[in-house]
C-alpha cells in the first residue's frame, strides 16, 4: 500500500492526497480559477533541504503531482519540514510566522507566494 | 525585547516613506523593482519631485537621528552583546569622518578594541548633495549583486537620514538583498545588508520588519499591491500578527519572552545577529579576536538557553551568571584561562576562579568538561581554517560553517544527558534545554502540551470530591464533556494509577476535539494498563488524526496482539518494523474468522484511513455500523472518512446521525464545520465551529479553522473576536 515504505511516511502525503481530491470538486475548481498559479512544495522529513519530497500543486490545471515541476518554472517554490507543512496547511501556523521562524523558505514570485494561504488546502477531519 | 523592536521598527517605516524626500528616494531606489535596469541607465537617477523643497527642513550639518543619538533599546543579554558591536562598528565609521565629535567609547567586549576598516573599495561618488551620494551608493550596492561579490562598507559623508529613513532603507535593503542574492545563503545576504547599513550608519539592532524574499521582478507589484490593499502600510499587518500572538500568550511579558525563545537559536533574528557578527569580523579580518567573538556568540546562545530556565535557584547560580558574563564579553577565555575583560568592574571573575579551584560545584564540572575542551578547541579549529581562507566568499562560508551554534549546543546537551553533570541543577538544565529544542520545532502554544505531557486545569472544583470517577462517568454520559474532564482529572489526581480514569479522560478529550490531551491521557492509561484494548484503539485513532502513521500502526497492531481471540494472528514478539499491508492482512484474516465482530471492522476502518484507502475504510465502518447502529463515535468516524475522501455531502449526513445520538459531541460539530468549509460554505462552517467552541473553548483546532473561515467569508470584522476568543460576540453574530 502507499504507506508501507517507512521513508514515504510523510504527513504531508495525506494533505496532498486530499488536496488532489479536493481540486476535482466544485470548490476546488473555483480555487483553481481564482489562483491560477503553480506551486512546487518541497517537504523534508526532518530538515529543510535534506531528503526532500517534491509536490507540484498546479492551480492552473487543478492537479497535484509528486515530483518536480517539469513544464517550466513554478510560480513559487516553498520548502518545509513535514511537520511545518502540516502546521501551515492546517492553519496552526500562518505562513508569515513560518517564514520568520525559518520554517518556510520561499523561491520565486512574491505575489504568487502571497496567495499561498492555509485556506487553499482542505482540512483533515477527525475520526 | 527583540519582538518589541521588530514591531516598532515596522511601524516606523511609513511616515518617513511618505514624508521625507530622502526616504522616498531610498524607497524609489531600493524598493521598486524595475530599478535594477532603470538604475543602470540613469546612474544618478532621482525621483525628485519638482518643487525643489528638499532640504528645507533639514540642515545638512545637524542631522536628526544621526548616529549619535541612536537609541539602544537592547536589554537582553544577547543584545547587550551586540550593542558592543554597534558601538565598535560605529567607532570605525565615525572615525573616518568625524573624529572630533565623538568621544571614544571605552570598549570592553572581549578585547575587540579596534576595527580596522577595509578601505580598498570606495563607492563611486562620495561627495555632492546627500541625495546623489545616497543614490550612487545604493547603486553600488545593487551592482554588487551582479558578481555576487561581498559588498564592502564604505566611508560616506553624513547624509542626514532620519530614523525613519534609516528604518526604510534597512527594511527595503533587507528585502531587496534577498532578491538580488537569491542564490546565496542567508549569511552572505545578511553580510551584504549589514555592510550597506553600516556605511549609512544605520543601526541594525532593530530587526527589519516583515520582509519576504522573492524575485525583484515581482517586488514592485507586491509592494504596490500590499499598499493598495491594506489601509495601513504592510508592516501593520505584521504588527497585528504579533498582537494576536500577544493575545494568545496572555500578556506582553510572556509574549516577549516567547518571541525571544522562538527566535533563540535558529530563528531569523539570530541569523540577523549572526550577520552582524560577520560584519564586525569582516572589518577585522586577520585579527586575533575572532575566536573570542565566536566564543562569545556561542556562550550567548547558551546563556539565552539557560535564561529560559525559570528556576530562581538556577537563575542565581554562579554558572548562569558566568555564562551571561561570558556572552556579554565581560569575561574571555585565553589559553584555557578565564580572564576578565579589561574594562569590566566587579570581582566576579575572582569569585569564579575561586570556585574553579573549589571542588564539586556543578559550574566547576562544567568548566572542566566544556570550557577546557569545547570552545578552546573550537577556537583553535577556527583559527586553523581561518588561516587557510583567502577570498572573501570563502571566508564568509567558513565563518558561517563554523558559526553553527547548534552543534556545540548539542554536544553540550549530549554530555548533560550522559550524566557528566550529576546534581539537580544539571537536570534542570537538561530539561530547560529540551524545552528549548522543542520550541525550535513546534509552536510555543503547543510545546507545553506536546508529546504526552498531560496538562491539568488550574481550578478544579472536583478535587476533594468523594467519588470523582463516578461523577465523571455520570457527566460524560450526560454529555457535559468539559465538566467530565474536570471530574476525571480529580480522579486521576487522586488515583494516578487508575487506568479507567485516564482512559475515560482520554475518550472525553477526544470527543471534545482535543487530540493532544487525549493522547496524553491515553498514554497514562496505557502505562497503567498496557493491554487495554480500548486504550490501544483510542491511541491508534488519535495518532491517525494527527497523521502519525507509524505510531498509529504500532498501537493498532498492539490491539490485535493483546486481543484474547485474535492475539494468535500476531507474532509473539512485536516485529521491529511494521508494514501497513501486513497488519491490514492480519486484520482481514481476523475479520474472516469473526465477520460479526464490529470491533474488527472498526480497526480495519482506521487502518484504511491510515493508508488513505478511503473506499475500503468507508466500507468497514458501514459494516461496523450495521452491527452497532447506535455508536455515535462510529458515525463520526464514517463521516470523517467520507470528508477526508472529499465526499462532503455524505459526511454531513453521517455527522448529523452522530449528533442526533449525542448532541454535545464537540468533535462532530467541529467536523461539520470542516465539511462545510471544504465545500466553500464558509458562513455555515463558521456557525458550526462557533457551536463547537461554545461547548469546548479549549478546542484549538476549531479556533484555527474558524479564523480561516472568517477570512474566507470576508468577515474580517469578526477576526478580532476570534483572536481574543470572545465567544459571546461570536455566538451572537453566528447563531446556529
Amino acid at each position: 500500500m502507499s504507506s508501507s515504505n517507512q521513508e514515504q511516511q510523510m504527513k504531508s502525503d495525506t494533505i496532498m492526497e486530499q488536496m488532489k481530491l479536493h481540486l476535482a470538486t466544485e470548490e476546488g475548481k473555483k480555487l483553481t480559477k481564482k489562483i491560477g498559479l503553480v506551486y512546487q512544495i518541497n517537504v523534508a522529513p526532518k530538515k529543510i533541504g535534506f531528503n526532500e519530497v517534491c509536490y507540484v500543486v498546479d492551480l492552473k490545471k487543478g492537479e497535484v503531482k509528486k515530483g518536480k515541476y517539469e513544464d517550466g518554472k513554478p510560480d513559487a517554490t516553498f520548502s518545509f519540514t513535514d511537520d511545518d507543512f502540516v502546521k501551515v496547511s492546517t492553519g496552526k501556523m500562518n505562513p508569515q510566522m513560518a517564514f520568520m521562524r525559518g520554517a518556510m523558505k520561499i523561491k520565486g514570485s512574491i505575489s504568487a507566494a502571497q496567495k499561498f494561504t492555509p485556506d487553499i488546502f482542505p482540512k483533515p477531519s477527525k475520526l | 525585547m527583540a519582538g518589541r523592536e521588530l514591531v516598532m521598527g515596522g511601524g516606523n517605516c511609513e511616515p518617513s516613506s511618505s514624508t521625507n524626500p530622502l526616504g522616498a528616494l531610498a524607497n524609489a531606489l531600493i524598493g521598486s523593482s524595475s530599478t535594477k535596469e532603470k538604475l543602470q541607465e540613469i546612474p544618478t537617477s532621482t525621483t525628485r519631485p519638482s518643487d525643489g523643497s528638499y532640504f528645507a527642513g533639514e540642515p545638512l550639518s545637524v542631522l536628526p537621528g544621526s548616529e549619535f543619538d541612536h537609541p539602544q533599546q537592547l536589554h537582553s543579554q544577547g543584545s547587550a552583546f551586540l550593542q558592543g558591536f554597534h558601538a565598535g562598528d560605529q567607532n570605525g565609521l565615525s572615525d573616518a569622518w568625524n573624529e572630533i565629535q565623538r568621544p571614544q567609547v571605552p570598549y570592553g567586549a572581549g578585547g575587540i578594541s579596534n576595527f580596522p576598516m577595509e578601505r580598498t573599495q570606495l563607492p563611486p561618488t562620495v561627495d555632492g548633495p546627500p541625495q546623489r551620494v545616497l543614490s550612487s551608493f545604493l547603486h553600488s550596492f545593487i551592482n554588487s549583486s551582479h558578481g555576487g561579490i561581498p559588498f564592502h562598507p564604505a566611508r560616506l559623508p553624513m547624509l542626514g537620514l532620519s530614523q525613519g529613513d534609516k528604518q526604510c532603507v534597512r527594511d527595503r535593503a533587507s528585502i531587496m538583498a534577498r532578491h538580488f542574492f537569491a542564490d546565496k545563503n542567508e549569511d552572505f545576504i545578511n553580510g551584504q545588508v549589514n555592510s550597506l547599513l553600516s556605511s549609512l550608519d544605520i543601526d541594525n539592532d532593530v530587526r527589519a520588519a516583515g520582509f519576504m524574499p522573492g524575485r525583484s521582478r515581482e517586488m514592485e507589484e507586491y509592494w504596490n499591491e500590499s499598499q493598495a490593499l491594506k489601509p495601513h502600510n504592510p508592516a501593520d499587518g505584521w504588527i497585528s500578527e504579533f498582537s494576536q500572538h500577544q493575545n494568545t500568550y496572555g500578556g506582553p511579558d510572556s509574549w516577549v519572552q516567547s518571541f525571544e525563545r522562538e527566535h533563540g537559536a535558529n530563528g531569523w533574528a539570530s541569523e540577523f545577529e549572526r550577520g552582524q557578527n560577520q560584519l564586525v569580523a569582516m572589518n577585522q579580518m586577520g585579527g586575533v579576536n575572532i575566536p573570542n567573538l565566536a566564543l562569545m556568540e556561542q556562550t550567548r546562545m547558551l546563556a539565552n538557553t539557560l535564561a529560559q530556565n525559570n528556576d530562581p535557584k538556577f537563575q542565581n547560580s554562579k554558572f548562569f551568571q558566568f555564562m551571561s558574563k561570558m556572552s556579554q564579553g565581560e569575561l574571555t577565555i585565553e589559553d584555557d584561562q578565564i580572564k576578565q575583560a579589561v574594562s569590566v568592574p566587579g570581582d566576579w571573575a575572582t569569585e569564579y576562579q575561586h570556585q574553579y579551584n573549589g571542588g564539586q560545584a556543578w559550574a566547576d564540572q562544567f568548566a572542566h568538561e566544556e570550557i577546557t575542551r569545547g570552545p578552546a578547541g573550537w577556537a583553535n579549529e577556527f583559527a586553523t581554517e581561518h588561516a587557510i581562507g583567502t577570498s572573501n566568499d570563502e571566508w564568509v562560508n567558513e565563518f558561517s560553517k563554523l558559526h553553527v551554534n547548534d552543534d556545540w549546543a548539542e554536544e553540550f546537551g549530549r554530555q548533560v544527558a550522559e550524566g557528566t553533570l550529576d546534581d539537580n541543577t544539571a537536570d534542570n538544565w537538561a530539561s530547560a534545554y529540551d524545552d528549548y529544542l522543542n520550541e525550535q520545532v513546534s509552536l510555543k502554544q503547543e510545546s507545553a502540551k506536546s508529546r504526552g505531557v498531560y496538562e491539568f486545569s488550574e481550578f478544579n472544583p472536583y478535587v476533594g470530591h468523594p467519588n470523582p470517577l463516578k461523577e465523571g462517568q455520570e457527566l460524560f454520559r450526560k454529555g457535559l464533556l468539559s465538566e467530565a474532564v474536570l471530574a476525571l482529572e480529580a480522579e486521576v489526581l487522586k488515583n494516578p494509577e487508575n487506568a479507567e480514569g485516564w482512559r475515560l479522560l482520554g475518550i472525553t478529550h477526544a470527543e471534545n476535539d482535543d487530540d493532544q490531551q487525549a493522547i496524553a491521557a491515553m498514554m497514562r492509561a496505557h502505562e497503567a494498563d498496557s493491554t487495554n484494548l480500548e486504550v490501544l484503539l483510542s491511541l491508534g485513532v488519535s495518532h491517525t488524526n494527527e497523521l502519525e502513521q507509524p505510531t498509529a500502526l504500532k498501537y493498532l497492531y498492539g490491539w490485535l496482539r493483546h486481543h484474547p481471540k485474535y492475539g494468535t494472528f500476531a507474532a509473539q514478539q512485536e516485529p521491529e518494523s511494521l508494514y501497513h499491508a501486513d497488519v491490514a492482512g492480519l486484520f482481514n484474516d481476523a475479520a474472516k474468522m469473526s465477520p460479526d465482530d464490529a470491533d474488527i471492522h472498526i480497526v480495519l476502518g482506521v487502518l484504511y484511513n491510515l493508508s488513505r484507502e478511503y473506499d475500503r475504510a468507508i466500507e468497514s465502518f458501514k459494516r461496523a455500523l450495521e452491527l452497532k447502529p447506535r455508536d455515535y463515535s462510529l458515525w463520526n468516524k464514517l463521516g470523517a472518512t467520507q470528508a477526508n475522501s472529499i465526499q462532503s455531502a455524505d459526511a454531513i449526513s453521517a455527522y448529523q446521525k452522530a449528533l442526533d445520538l449525542k448532541p454535545n459531541y464537540v468533535r462532530a460539530w467541529a467536523n461539520m464545520g470542516i465539511s462545510y468549509a471544504n465545500q466553500g460554505m464558509y458562513e455555515d462552517s463558521i456557525r458550526y465551529y462557533v457551536r463547537a467552541l461554545a461547548m469546548n473553548p479549549k478546542a484549538d483546532n476549531a479556533w484555527q479553522y474558524l479564523r480561516i473561515s472568517l477570512s474566507c467569508a470576508s468577515r474580517n470584522d469578526m477576526v478580532e473576536a476570534c483572536d481574543s476568543r470572545n465567544l459571546d460576540v461570536l455566538q451572537k453574530e453566528f447563531p446556529l
